[in-house]
């Protein structure tokens, strides 16, 4: 066996870094108190829901204006977070840079977990989820939300598939290395490592299956992000007819999604002891990856708030003077600066691609880009075409109760709680890529030192 | 003192403009003690209640439930004192000119119509006793008159008589204006101008050449005297082959964005059917090639 390995698998180099990133697979007490209090938080939420499901949808803040609030924001973000799954391991991987190897995992963790809850979160909008299966009974072709349901399960099939595939080799390297783990998760890896043997053909057939994800991964994360832009690009309101909302949407959702990765990864360095495999170098090449996706978004931010700007048009003043100076100026001042020109200027000098003040900067550019979907959605919708006449002044403003801020929060912990989960029961750094570029470097040391 | 009569003016002014949009709606005397030229029966009631449904409810709500939507100023229920206090006369009045939010139907509802709507709305007043009017106001013309319509195909004109018949005596109605109107989709299209007979009781109106008729070019025509309280409703309906033949299938009868389910355009389900095979095609080869894994491992350490 031993002389069918030695092209992919030493044993050596994959011992060390097993043992470096199985200490942090073990559910112990801090696990089991974090998690616990996850299932409390999520218990206050889904009693929020149950009086949701009870009531109807008037509960929420929801009226006949504003009929896209705080869920339709919320899914719009989680869809842009998943994306940067895309971007790290299919773009960048396939262009060949092998400095994203320690961190695709935590970007695939990242993708699954939120696309996973981007479809629960539209559950959450309806007031009768009951007739769900109507969508795929009767939806019809020509709709964009049946694009939408249909690309953003196909993204987390494609997202999910990607994730296990780059797991098995660990998982098998792994399943000897758990002693004193509970008895149903090591038979769980014996399972899910489906004999692999570190074989070469094995992993020549690996090699190919990852190849084919990450070519198909890439239009799919496109079309997710594109048609869900479509859903409010379609209609004529002021601030969503725009023709660049596609490519709007995909530049934005890189920066959430770089950002969520930052913060991730500092946090799994410091508690799971990490340092040695999410290096400074790491934070320093993400934090270059921030600049160029956040000059991009940027870019995309002068054509859409400048263009309609320039000619004035009747609603589209209305509407942006509510976001300019009115009501919403706040918000909207505080996602374009301290979400985005200010993490591009702070970005541009090294000391600030360290991993505390770039983890700081990320927050605020997650939070932006949160309250910038919010402004996506929410705004236009409180000026429509067509006012309804003598209408309750509620109709005019939306302010989410605190029904729907639980319920938000309920899918937040969600997918906080798939992040846990999965970086806690399986390891969080591809023991076998990292090893097999560790090894490859010790070779050229050798060559170099003889 | 000046300026108490400068507040004055003001608060004075400031009632006035109220008063004009919200105030009493005020009906010229001689319009409020018009009657109904008929007596209602239930025959009448019965028709006011379906107008009633088609042209009234959406504001007025159902009769003594007093859900009437909430306009500024508000319709009100029409069992309520609030309109029951009107007499015949003025309710027609209200009906024909409308205020406001209030919709006039003055071409919308014929006079018969209007008296039946307020047939109905009286049968909800148990207090109320119907005065009829005595006899219809100074007829013109005491007899029957019979409307003859005619198209003179070459000049693109439509001609038509009217003419009296009383008592075996016959008598072209002179001088008397008639209207003329195209039937279309939502409501009545006026045809030329009003035009007034002349000594034989003719009268002649220029047609469009352009109007959309049929598919074999028909137009529904209605002719009749504008005086209504003169001569009582006289119409006459014809259809006519003066109109552009015209066949436009109802914009949901082929495939197109914005069509049922089934009759969705060909390359939208080619295009989505196609994606959807092709990745899940890819897919299952994916799933596939993690069995030959499995096999590959399964076989090795049998070895
Ligand atoms: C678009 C809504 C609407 C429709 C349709 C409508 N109304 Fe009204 N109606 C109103 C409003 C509003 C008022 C009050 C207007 C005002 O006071 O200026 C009103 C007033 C009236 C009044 C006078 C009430 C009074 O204070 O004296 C009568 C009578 C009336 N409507 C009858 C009818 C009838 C009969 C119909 C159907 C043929 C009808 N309305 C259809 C909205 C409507």
């Amino acid at each position: 066996m031993s002389s069918k390995t030695e092209n992919h698998y030493n044993s050596k180099i994959a011992d060390k870094v097993a043992n470096d990133v199985l200490k942090s697979v073990n559910i112990g007490w801090s696990f089991k108190i974090w998690f616990a209090v996850l299932v409390v938080a999520l218990g206050v939420c889904v009693y929020s829901y149950s009086i949701q499901l009870r009531e109807g949808l008037g509960v929420t803040g929801l009226r006949d204006y504003v009929s896209w609030g705080l869920y339709i924001a919320t899914f719009v973000f989680f869809v842009a977070a998943s994306l940067i799954g895309m971007l790290i391991s299919g773009v960048l991987g396939l262009i060949g840079y092998d400095w994203i190897k320690p961190i695709g995992r935590i970007a695939e963790i990242i993708a699954v977990a939120f696309a996973a809850i981007a479809g629960l979160v539209i559950v959450s909008d309806m007031g009768r989820p009951d007739r769900l299966p109507y969508v795929f009974m009767y939806g019809r072709f020509q709709s964009p939300i049946l694009w939408d349901v249909t690309v953003v399960t196909t993204y987390f099939i494609l997202s999910g598939l990607l994730y296990y595939v780059t797991l098995i080799p660990d998982l098998a390297i792994a399943k000897d290395k758990l002693e004193g783990r509970p008895k149903l998760l090591r038979k769980a890896y014996e399972i899910m490592s489906i004999r692999w043997i570190h074989s070469n053909e094995q992993y020549r057939m690996l090699y190919r299956i990852i190849r084919i994800l990450l070519i198909l991964i890439i239009p799919t994360a496109f079309a997710i992000h594109t048609v869900t832009s479509w859903l409010f690009a379609v209609t004529p309101r002021p601030g969503w007819d725009s023709t660049i909302f596609g490519p709007y949407f995909l530049s934005g959702a890189f920066v959430a999604g770089a950002a969520a990765v930052v913060i991730a990864m500092f946090f799994f360095r410091n508690s799971y002891k990490l340092q040695d495999y999410l290096t400074k170098s790491h934070f320093d090449k993400m934090g270059k990856l921030l600049v160029l996706v956040s000059i991009v978004y940027l870019y995309f931010n002068i054509n859409e708030f400048l263009v309609p700007g320039y000619k004035l048009k009747k609603f589209d003043l209305i509407h942006l003077e509510a976001l300019f100076a009115g009501k919403h100026a706040i918000t909207f001042w505080f996602t374009q600066i301290a979400g985005l020109i200010l993490p591009i200027i702070l970005l541009m000098f090294k000391p600030f691609r360290k991993p505390l003040p770039m983890t700081i900067i990320s927050v605020f550019v997650l939070v932006g880009a949160f309250l910038k979907r919010y402004l996506i959605v929410v705004p236009t919708q409180e000026h429509p075409y067509l006012p309804v006449q003598h209408v309750p002044e509620i109709f005019h403003v939306y302010f989410p109760t605190w029904n729907e801020i639980a319920i938000t929060s309920g899918s937040l912990i969600l997918v906080i709680m798939i992040i846990t989960l999965l970086s806690k029961l399986f390891p969080v750094i591809p023991i076998w890529e990292v090893a097999h570029d560790m090894e490859k470097k010790a070779e050229k040391q050798k060559i170099e030192n003889e | 003192m000046k300026i108490i009569i400068t507040i004055s003016i003001i608060i004075l002014g400031f009632f006035y403009t109220q008063a004009q949009t919200e105030g009493e709606w005020i009906v010229p005397e001689e319009e409020a003690a018009l009657l109904s030229p008929f007596e209602f029966t239930a025959d009448d009631v019965k028709a006011g209640e379906e107008l009633y449904l088609l042209n009234c409810k959406s504001c007025h709500g159902d009769p003594g439930k007093g859900n009437y939507i909430a306009l500024q100023p508000p319709p009100g229920d029409i069992t309520t004192d609030k309109i029951q206090h009107n007499s015949d006369g003025a309710i027609y009045h209200k009906l024909k000119t409308g205020r406001g939010p209030m919709p006039a139907f003055e071409n919308v509802l014929t006079p018969n119509q209007k008296w039946q709507v307020i047939a109905y709305i009286r049968s909800f007043n148990d207090d109320y006793v119907q005065k009829v009017a005595v006899e219809i106001p100074e007829t013109a013309f005491g007899g029957k008159i019979d409307v003859l319509v005619n198209y003179m195909k070459d000049e693109n004109k439509l001609q038509a008589s009217f003419i009296g018949h009383k008592d075996d005596e016959t008598q072209p109605i002179v001088g008397a204006e008639v209207h003329a109107f195209a039937k279309r989709k939502f409501g009545k299209l006026t045809l030329d101008q009003v035009r007034k007979t002349d000594d034989k009781g003719l009268v002649a109106f220029n047609l469009p050449d352009d109007l959309p008729g049929d598919s074999s070019g028909y137009v529904q025509l209605s002719l009749g005297l504008v005086n209504m309280e003169l001569y009582g409703e006289i119409n006459k309906d014809k259809s006519l082959a003066f109109g552009v033949p015209t066949y436009l299938p109802p914009l949901n009868e082929e495939r197109a964005m914005w069509n049922v389910r089934m009759k969705a355009p060909i390359w939208l389900l080619i295009t989505y059917h196609g994606a959807l095979l092709t990745v899940f095609g890819i897919i299952f080869y994916i799933l596939l090639q993690l069995r030959n894994i499995y096999l590959e491992g399964k076989k090795n350490e049998e070895d």
